[in-house]
């Protein structure tokens, strides 16, 4: 019970970032449930004020992110009798309420988190968008159920801060990121993609559904590459399109590799006047990505912005975003991405990416060498293969010929598949752990829980499998996470085109070895090719990347030595101080590269320190 | 008058252009010699007015269309028919080379599909054909488009079997869930099996107990049970398989809609001709919900005989059905409206209109 709405409000308070345009509060007169938003304004920005309700006051909604078939659907509604009294995609949602219940799931398209409250029926109903891009977590207190889009807020509304759960903890440094519906607190759950939570007055307990999978990978379509250019390239084109529609400035983020340059490359020819486009760039390390998006912005025409993320500045930029999220996460690209994401805020308020490319068109060069570890598993003995693997791992060469004695040696496809995206943290992890992780350090729980999410049973289609996983996990606990955080966090709403849900379910209709030819994204590489602007500079696969390694041994050195000292990872016993010390020394030293390891260290730490501090 | 028929297409394979073609044999004045490839199938059930010609059918589609065109000017050296009428495009080269090298009238029969798919090769044939067979005003606008003069270009709608839904006029329906049927070859993603299947979970938030089920097969059949799956509705769609005709029109004697949104494809492929098979299911009272693209329009006047809607807008399509569920004398109205205009679209209509514009075409050229 929250009678006043105070624990709605102190939430709400609590992300501010994420909405720093408007706030409301609705109180049930019943107390049965109090709902707050904080709202950035993208559509129908003077009459968009949220909770909305319809018609008569019976069903209330919030939404978090965008429905973008909202016009067309307004229209249908208007056509059946529903009264509107603003432009704004969230109330069509209580429209949509009104005549289909929580199948009105099926009728939208977007990224969003939503709460609709009926009165009537004394029920609440949660969703989440298909691909998990936008958060959605709840727990359970008593008789109550809060819920908030980040973890700041429902802690906000919990009171008392939920403890640690050390399995999210080994998760975390494992994988770098969160998997799953658990989160780093205990008790405190995140609604799984395309699910559906109701709560009732009367059950009083939450009941989940899962209303939308991404459909199982056919026997294969017979289409020439061509045709299926022909029909993805619209699907492309018409999600391009749907997520350039706002009320306010809408940008593209320009890496330099494909899947930005192709978004960017439409939405060049989809705008009135010039797209603006953001890139970020680095003054260490090779991998820079500022020349080839400069060179794609110059064919493209279009406002092109870089921002260079120096070593001067990159300790206060980590220091700061590590202690601003709601959990933590270790993916190196979250402070390139947060800090192109307020370059790009200072100019728009909506930026365009290529996020869930990779997963859906066959993009990460893994799903190329599963396929051949796979092809050695069933034509080479594993005495044999073991003993290859050994013997290769004894020259001195390590990149690609370590990647050979992957693919030799013999593991399920579990197992290969969590080595090659954990990078050796399989094993590499415990050595760091202090007594209270130990504990609760699981080698097997993830493995499980991945055999469960894929069940293999055909070799022949590794590469579709690891795509199917990449999909259900990858993609929406780290890759959407981070989108997320790094550009709410200066308000700035990202939105993806290729995680559009006709466009995925015709990526799915493609057999994964079509998807892998030519290098990988295939598929795409032929819609691009049709587009003046993208060059053959965006063949070979660029992940967006980070020197982190140098990062760790220059400006973070001295962040990671508190940590190493004094940080709470230390001094609560999660992390053994002797252990990391040798580690850190011998990644300075350059004897072995650390970061792996180091990074969600100190991610963890910083974050940690911050939670422990308030 | 004697009439030569080359085409790659015609009984004992299925499907709409074999079933028209065969209906024109049967029910035209003229006596008709085809000539077509082999066809692997059940025994032959064809016109008896017509001679058949068998060509070779090799895995190479090419050279099989080659020699069904050599065969067709060597029919037409031996037997000098007073015309010829090409079936499909890819035998236009044959009926072009007839009419070149005796004199004999060229008539292009057009369909719809083959059109978009071999636009250069179409583009010749109406050009110089001596006139052409539109299967409906969309296929109509289609060769225009490529360059058919407009007075060459002949609509004339196909029909339909008239004994079909016999029972459905004197046996009452039987009560039972509401169904929506489709009927078609699992092969061409334009009919819209996937947005239908993005429908149903919206049809059934309005009509609770609805079901979908779809006759006959092809190779997309596992990939739209797996998206049945995805999306959670295996409990209420079913895929029957193929059917032979008794088991199909039970179904369609069962059913309250007959829903098939087939939409134009993005390369501008794709759409009904015109879709046989609505008028079909008019024959059982049903009215239809097609696409509002494409050559469907004229075998389901919206309002009339049925609703068409944008087929790629499934909430569109989910609409239009469920209205038309929780409103039995609409349904019941633009069923009877369905059959009595299918009734006038007979087989031996179409085939008499065809009869008229050979013989004025035959008359011109004398």
């Amino acid at each position: 019970m929250d009678p006043g709405g105070l624990d709605a409000a102190a939430m709400a308070a609590a992300m501010v970032h994420r909405g720093p345009d408007d706030q409301g509060i609705y109180v049930d007169p019943g107390c049965a449930l109090s709902i707050a938003a904080r709202r950035l304004s993208i559509i129908d920005v003077a009459g968009g004020h949220q909770p909305i309700a319809n018609e008569d006051g019976s069903v209330w909604a919030v939404l978090n992110g965008e429905i973008y078939n909202h016009a067309s659907l307004r229209d249908r509604l208007r056509r059946r009798g529903h009264l509107f009294t603003s432009a704004t995609d969230t109330e069509v949602l209580v429209h949509l309420y009104e005549d289909y219940g929580t199948s009105l799931v099926h009728a939208i398209e977007g990224m969003y988190a939503f709460a609709i409250w009926d009165r009537g029926a004394r029920r609440l109903t949660l969703v989440r968008d298909r691909f998990g891009e936008k958060p959605l977590f709840y727990a359970e207190r008593a008789d109550r159920l809060v819920f908030a889009s980040e973890l700041t807020a429902l802690r906000a509304g919990l009171g008392l801060d939920p403890e640690l759960d050390p399995q999210a903890l080994d998760a975390f440094f494992l994988l770098g990121y969160i998997p799953g519906e658990r989160t780093i607190f205990r008790g405190v759950r995140e609604l799984h993609p395309a699910s559906v939570l109701t709560w009732s007055e009367s059950a009083q307990r939450p009941d989940t559904s899962v209303y939308w999978s991404m459909p199982p990978r056919p026997a294969g379509r017979s289409e020439t590459i061509s045709a299926l250019a022909d029909e993805g390239g619209h699907l492309l084109r018409q999600a391009v399109r749907s997520r350039l529609a706002a009320d306010v400035p809408v940008g593209v983020f320009l890496s330099g590799g494909l899947d930005s340059a192709l978004v960017a490359g439409i939405a060049a020819t989809e705008v009135t006047g010039r797209l603006k486009t953001f890139t970020v760039a680095y003054d260490v390390g090779d991998i820079g990505e500022g020349v080839t998006a400069r060179a794609t912005a110059e064919r493209l025409g279009v406002d092109h912005r870089e921002v260079t993320l120096s070593s001067s500045q990159v300790a206060r930029s980590v220091s700061e975003l590590m202690e601003s999220l709601d959990q933590p996460n270790a993916d190196p690209t979250l402070v390139a991405l947060h800090t192109v994401a307020g370059l790009a805020r200072q100019e728009v308020t909506v930026a365009v990416g290529g996020e869930g490319a990779d997963e859906l068109f066959g993009g990460y060069p893994r799903y190329r060498w599963m396929n051949r570890a796979a092809l050695v598993e069933r034509h080479v003995p594993p005495t044999v293969a073991r003993a290859g693997a050994a013997l290769i791992r004894r020259l001195p060469e390590k990149n690609h010929v370590g990647r050979l004695a992957d693919v030799l040696e013999p593991a399920g496809f579990a197992q290969r598949n969590l080595d090659w995206v954990s990078g050796g943290r399989r094993t590499a992890r415990f050595e760091l752990y202090g007594p209270r992780l130990r504990e609760h350090a699981s080698a097997h729980r993830e493995l499980k829980e991945r055999g469960t999410l894929c069940a293999i049973d055909d070799l022949r289609d590794v590469a579709a499998c690891a795509m199917a996983l990449d999909q259900r996990r990858y993609l929406p606990d780290d890759v959407l996470a981070k989108a997320d955080r790094a550009t709410m966090l200066v308000s700035l709403e990202m939105r993806t085109p290729y995680l559009n849900r006709e466009l995925a379910e015709f990526s799915a209709t493609v057999p994964a070895s079509v998807h892998l030819a030519n290098g990988g994204k295939s598929v795409l590489r032929e819609i691009a090719r049709r587009l003046p602007g993208i060059s053959d500079a965006h063949r070979a696969k660029r992940a967006f990347r980070v020197p982190m390694s140098q990062w760790l041994c220059g400006p973070l050195a001295p962040l990671l030595e508190h940590q190493a000292s004094g940080g709470s990872l230390i001094g609560e016993g999660w992390i053994d101080p002797r252990a990391l010390r040798r580690m850190i020394d011998a990644h300075n030293r350059g004897a072995a590269d650390h970061s792996g390891l180091l990074w969600p260290v100190l991610v963890a730490g910083l974050w940690l320190d911050r939670l422990r501090a308030h | 008058m004697r009439i030569l028929l080359p085409t790659p297409d015609y009984p004992p394979m299925t499907g709409g252009i074999q079933l028209l073609l065969e209906r024109l044999v049967r029910h035209s004045r003229f006596s008709y010699e085809v000539i077509t490839p082999y066809s692997p199938g059940k025994a032959l059930r064809i016109a008896r007015s017509a001679d058949v010609t068998r060509t070779p059918r090799l895995a190479d589609h090419r050279a099989t269309m080659a020699i069904l065109n050599a065969v067709t000017v060597r029919r037409a050296a031996a037997l000098r028919p007073d015309a010829v009428l090409s079936g499909h495009v890819v035998t236009g080269p044959g009926a072009l080379a007839v009419r070149a090298l005796f004199g004999v009238p060229a008539i292009q029969y057009m369909h719809s599909k083959e059109l978009s798919e071999r636009p250069q090769l179409s583009r010749l044939i109406v050009r110089h054909a001596s006139a052409s067979v539109a299967v409906s005003s969309h296929t109509r606008l289609q060769a225009l488009t490529i360059g058919a003069p407009a007075a060459k270009v002949h609509t004339i709608l196909p029909g339909v079997d008239p004994k079909l839904g016999s029972r459905s006029r004197t046996v009452p329906r039987e009560a039972g869930p509401p169904t929506l049927v489709t009927v078609a070859r699992l092969e061409d993603r334009y009919k819209g099996f996937d947005v239908m299947i993005r429908a149903v979970p919206l049809i059934r938030a309005r009509v609770p107990d609805a079901r979908w089920v779809i006759v006959g097969d092809g190779s997309l059949r596992a990939e739209l049970e797996g998206t049945a799956e995805a999306y959670g509705v295996t409990d209420c769609v079913s895929f029957t398989g193929a059917l032979d005709d008794d088991s199909r029109d039970g179904w369609l004697d069962r059913a309250d809609v007959f829903a098939m949104p087939s939409r134009l494809m993005p390369d501008g492929t794709g759409g009904e001709g015109f879709g046989i098979v609505y008028l079909e299911a008019a024959m059982h009272g049903l009215p239809s919900v097609a696409g509002d693209a494409g050559g469907g329009v004229d075998a389901v006047i919206d309002g009339e005989t049925g609703v068409t809607v944008d087929a790629t807008d499934h909430v569109a399509v989910a609409d239009a059905i469920a209205d038309l569920l929780l409103d039995p004398e609409r349904r019941a109205r633009l069923g009877e409206a369905a059959r009595a205009r299918a009734e006038q679209l007979s087989w031996a209509c179409m085939a008499d209109q065809v009869d008229r514009l050979i013989e004025s075409v035959v008359a011109a050229k004398r």
